[in-house]
């Protein structure tokens, strides 16, 4: 492990784990603890985001993934554990830490009195770098009015509008949450080719939690899935899909499976990973899986 | 002359789209449509015109590369390997259409669909004409 970090890593943040040297973590979240009235949510989490990565954060309805989103911001009181953004405690961040992150909820947030160009004016002013002319061009393709209060816009409009006040002062990390639940198909796309520029141009880590798996099987490189509390497994996407059968058959025989690597398992299936297909006994049938599938399994 | 490059993908398939990326290049590249010298779109450009991470499109080519189809230049785009200036033997080509009739056959199988019906579906297949791509 320690061969693979570049001389200068070496030393730096002494007295914290091994990991936590690494200084270029986005994102760095250790044991975190989050419940509600006794139900717990997090349970020990464990988290790393480096920059460029486009990570998918898949999960059932309910599995906490608004509210991993919100405790990484630093929006919520964690009961035990840490949230580091770029090295810093993400509750006590900076102001220039502050203005690295790009964050759009799943519900707007928008000051619903103000027009967009109130608000974007009124954002602007706590920025030290805007970029006025992607806003533009955003608001002309988007199709997003300046001059309408945004409570009377449409959802998919205020979604738009959230979406550039987001992108607009170029953050180096950008939180989404459902971030396209109300988008046209059209719109979907040309978001994403938006944060594939992103990660071109900036290197910008992205996380992102969608129900729309098409649009993370494009543009995310690395998917999590958020299981039981804790990120349960965290892999580039097309690893996953190459590595992984869909192994189905009667259970006593599933039973007999010896020296594989178990992914999932249900009644009647598994989910392996680096399995030898020939060497399954007879009875037992190999799939490869879609993303869909390995949604099913591992969340 | 040449057909232009211009690459399709399918999400929600088991296929991850790096592969998808590769084998399209190949067939057309084994078809005689892309040849030698034809140059790639650069990875931003594909990229941002399927929408997909720019390391998915990378991956792709740099493994075409190892298999010697594409060159790499410095400096410049991609290009078809010298090399592929004609379409492969015909018993070359075929030879690509095994691994995805193998699958076919299996599931014909398993779906307990005779041999007859399994031909006359991919007859009228090869015959349907807005199946654009195949012909």
């Amino acid at each position: 492990m320690n061969a693979t970090l570049p001389s200068h890593a070496n030393g730096a943040g002494l007295g914290l784990l091994s990991q936590a040297a690494e200084p270029t973590a986005s994102v760095h979240i250790t044991g975190l603890q989050l419940g509600y009235r006794g139900r717990p949510v997090l349970q020990g989490l464990d988290w790393q985001m480096h920059p460029g990565q486009v990570i998918g954060l898949l999960g059932r309805n309910g599995a906490g993934k608004t509210t991993l989103l919100e405790a990484l911001l630093g929006l919520r009181d964690v009961q035990a554990g840490t949230v580091r953004l770029f090295g810093q405690p993400a509750t006590r961040l900076d102001d220039a830490a502050r203005a690295r992150i790009g964050y759009v909820p799943q519900a707007s947030d928008l000051f619903e009195d103000l027009r967009a160009d109130e608000l974007l004016a009124y954002f602007r002013s706590f920025y030290p770098r805007w970029n006025g002319a992607k806003v533009e061009a955003l608001m002309q393709r988007w199709g997003v009015p300046r001059d309408v209060e945004i409570g009377r816009m449409s959802g998919g409009q205020q979604q738009r509008l959230s979406i550039i006040r987001a992108l607009a002062h170029e953050p180096d990390l950008l939180v989404l949450d459902e971030p396209v639940a109300s988008l046209d198909p059209l719109a979907r796309r040309d978001f994403l080719r938006e944060l594939v520029e992103q990660v071109l141009d900036r290197g910008t880590t992205v996380v992102f939690s969608t129900h729309i798996l098409s649009d993370l099987e494009r543009v995310a490189f690395n998917v999590a899935f958020l299981q039981s509390g804790r990120i349960g497994l965290q892999a580039p996407l097309d690893e996953l899909i190459d590595e992984t059968r869909l192994v189905t058959g009667p259970e006593p025989l599933l039973a007999t499976l010896q020296g594989v690597e178990v992914l999932a398992r249900r009644d009647g299936r598994r989910l392996l990973r680096h399995v030898d297909e020939r060497s399954l006994p007879p009875g037992l049938v190999a799939q490869r899986a879609s993303l869909e599938d390995l949604f099913e399994a591992l969340t | 002359m040449d057909t232009p490059i211009q690459f399709q993908i399918n999400t929600g398939s088991a296929e991850p789209i790096y592969r998808q990326l590769m084998d399209q290049l190949r067939r057309r590249v084994a078809a005689g449509q892309w040849q030698a010298g034809q140059e790639l779109p650069s990875v931003r450009e594909l990229a941002l015109q399927l929408a997909v991470h720019p390391m998915t499109i990378s991956k792709a080519y740099g493994l075409l590369e190892t298999e010697g189809l594409l060159e790499r230049r410095r400096g410049l785009a991609m290009r078809i390997a010298a090399g592929h200036a004609r379409p492969a033997a015909a018993r070359d080509r075929i030879e690509q259409l095994r691994p995805t009739l193998q699958r076919a056959a299996a599931e014909a199988h398993e779906l307990g669909i005779s041999k007859t019906r399994a031909l006359e579906l991919f007859d009228r297949l090869l015959d349907a004409p807005d199946r654009g791509a195949a012909r």
